[in-house]
């Protein structure tokens, strides 16, 4: 408790203070920019913390991760373009809701959603740390895949049109995601004798391509901005203290996608655009209207944006207690640590735990500080969107799609298949075939694959190797989860082709009127 | 435009395609590294067959709806992907002010004829935000974009 409020006090200085602003700002703006992920934020922040104290240059790195998660969702919401990865399940109601003129109310839900998922990460950080990190060492390949099986029943819930044609999609993003280099037998596949395709379709140059392209093709073809002209935030109608009263008047959602988010933050390699997926799926399948996700239904943004940011500092846990980062991000925290001759374990919360406690509260001040930032930077995006003509938009897009694209990893032949997939994307969504699917099997391909291998390879003398799959009792819940996610997603689509939930509607309204 | 398809047989023979191109170079593969793109590929046939099944018995949709101007599609489209073979002939900067300035000017087009004072008018505007990008790209992310036979 000492060291507690010791940290606090080092974090209430003007200082840090400022270090925090900046970080968020600075954060915001990175995760808005599609191409950007928080990754790169880091990455790029990096060299500036060489010369700060331990402290300062944590409570730097947090506030940037904190705020570029939380700026993803602001091009999600207003272009349909998710700025980092963790913002895919965003784009699903997001832009729904600006397109149907309430891009505040959107924006506000997400910069609430993202505030409390960011402080209840903390806490959870915080109490939870060392128990929680036990549970993750439990996590292996069987209970890894069964986590992506478990993710990948999101495709049911995305295909409200087809059920094989998200299917379809699925799998199809599976298959990307074995392109090159092979993770457990290190062997090449499917780059058809072009060396450059060993290194595999990167996650984000197919979210970018998936996501924006097609938007940018309907925009020029329509002759249309990313909002209806004239769209305005409509503040005066949806105040803040509004939206904040019907999300918390609602509090099972978000405290269901906290939950998920914490949970799937822990295990190593998940990461948030897993957590946002898995907490988008929940909340559509709990909800009194999932007809209505997808379509510009709030939960939806809350449950993606609460869990997203949950995860900032949830998956700071199996870092700051095992030294295993449960984030691509978390790698670069890792890096500074271990530079200031902090080592992850035990003294880092009691020999250093100063200044372990101000790096975490300084993520609670952080996640605070979004409200602020998040609804001014809000404005100012939402206004150059709404007033930049659609001639200036489709260009400057295009630009920084290809520019993110390419600082990526330096190579212009990602930027190639940013276009490649993003022209066939647009083909595909006019056969019924949804980007949402495929850009799912891609992130959890990989996870799944290297599970179900590496399962069946400890199995090869079992009689019946894929037993081992369901083994151990985590991964028989896991699998349960998985079978009751299908089941649930499944019944109401198979009752609705019997037409027997058209009966029990007419039977509602019929005893209510 | 409105064009007659049955998106069910489309997105099966699409997935048998895909399927069959990811099929023939397996035979290459080692078996550790085979084992789960095959169990997918024979997933991704079942479906493909399944949609062309119901293509033919119950289509859930027999026409497509290209919205907008199909030219103007294919215009930008080709567009992108002129933009992205030229950038390592006359280097990024170079390419992406013509392309910048030739996309605003044909997609301006559709509200009103685009005049050279008007294009005039836009050139600064352009150009600062080429070059923002371009110097913040450069010189701050420290990220080498192709330079072409120019700069």
């Amino acid at each position: 408790m000492d060291m507690l409020l010791e940290a606090l006090t080092s974090l209430l200085t003007f200082e840090s203070m400022l270090t925090v602003l900046i970080g968020v700002s600075a954060g915001l703006f990175i995760g808005a920019m599609p191409g950007l992920t928080a990754t790169m934020a880091l990455a790029m922040l990096l060299p500036f913390t060489f010369s700060m104290e331990a402290l300062q240059g944590l409570i730097a790195l947090g506030a940037v991760y904190m705020g570029s998660i939380y700026g993803g969702a602001f091009t999600a919401i207003l272009i349909n373009t998710p700025g980092t990865p963790s913002s895919i399940a965003t784009t699903f109601d997001g832009y729904p809701m600006a397109r149907q003129g309430r891009a505040y109310e959107a924006l506000a839900a997400a910069t609430i959603a993202s505030v409390v998922g960011g402080i209840v990460g903390v806490i959870f950080l915080l109490i939870l740390a060392p128990p929680l990190a036990r549970l993750a060492v439990a996590f292996g390949p069987s209970e890894m895949f069964w986590v992506a099986m478990l993710g990948l029943t999101l495709v049911a819930s995305l295909s409200s049109d087809s059920l094989l044609k998200g299917l379809l999609g699925g799998c199809i993003g599976i298959l990307l995601s074995t392109i090159g280099v092979s993770p457990v037998g290190g062997e090449s596949r499917f780059t058809f004798g072009y060396p450059p395709l060993q290194g595999g379709i990167e996650l984000i140059v197919a979210l970018i391509g998936l996501f924006v392209i097609p938007e940018l093709l309907t925009m020029s073809a329509e002759g249309r901005g990313a909002l209806p002209d004239g769209g305005e935030l409509r503040k005066k109608e949806v105040s803040i203290a509004k939206i904040a009263r019907r999300i918390f008047s609602k509090p099972a959602n978000l405290i269901r996608s906290c939950l998920i988010g914490q949970v799937i933050a822990i295990i190593p390699g998940a990461g948030g655009n897993v957590t946002s997926l898995v907490a988008y799926n929940e909340a559509r399948r709990f909800s009194k209207e999932p007809k209505s996700f997808g379509k510009g239904n709030v939960d939806g943004v809350v449950a993606s944006e609460s869990s997203n940011n949950v995860m900032v500092a949830g998956s700071m846990v199996p870092l700051l207690t095992l030294g295993i980062p449960g984030a691509p991000p978390d790698a670069i925290i890792l890096g500074v640590l271990l530079m200031h001759g902090l080592r992850p374990g035990l003294d880092l919360f009691t020999q250093s735990g100063v200044l372990t406690n101000g790096f975490i509260l300084s993520m609670g001040l952080a996640a605070l500080m979004l409200l602020p930032v998040g609804l001014l930077g809000g404005r100012v995006i939402h206004r150059v969107v709404i007033r930049t003509p659609y001639y200036f938009l489709v260009p400057s897009i295009a630009m920084v799609t290809i520019l993110g694209t390419f600082a990526l990893r330096n190579s212009m032949l990602d930027v190639g298949i940013m276009l490649l997939l993003g022209t066939a994307g647009y083909f595909l969504r006019l056969i019924g075939i949804q980007a949402a699917p495929i850009v799912l099997g891609l992130i959890l391909g990989g996870i799944a694959e290297q599970g179900y291998v590496q399962t069946l390879m400890a199995a090869v003398v079992d009689p019946i190797p894929w037993l081992r799959l369901v083994r151990n009792p985590l991964s028989m819940v896991l699998a349960g989860l998985v079978v009751l996610g299908a089941a649930t997603a499944l019944v109401p689509m198979w009752l609705a082709r019997k037409g027997l939930l058209d009966k029990v509607d007419d039977n509602d309204s019929g005893g209510s009127s | 435009m409105i064009l007659r398809l049955n998106t069910d047989i489309a997105s099966g023979v699409l997935g048998l395609v895909f399927g069959a191109v990811l099929w023939f170079p397996r035979g290459d593969i080692g078996r550790l590294s085979i084992i789960f793109p095959r169990a997918i590929l024979l997933i991704l046939a079942l479906i493909s067959i399944a949609l062309i099944v119901k293509g033919f018995i119950k289509p859930s949709g027999r026409q497509i709806e290209i919205t907008g101007s199909p030219r103007r599609l294919a215009t930008v489209m080709i567009g992108f992907f002129v933009w992205w073979g030229v950038v390592e002939i006359l280097g990024f900067l170079l390419t992406t002010l013509i392309a910048f300035f030739s996309l605003t000017w044909y997609l301006a087009r559709v509200e009103t004829a685009v005049t050279w004072q008007r294009m005039l008018k836009w050139t600064p505007v352009i150009l600062v935000l080429v070059g923002v990008f371009y110097l913040t790209f450069t010189e701050v992310l420290n990220v080498r974009l192709p330079s072409g036979m120019f700069f």
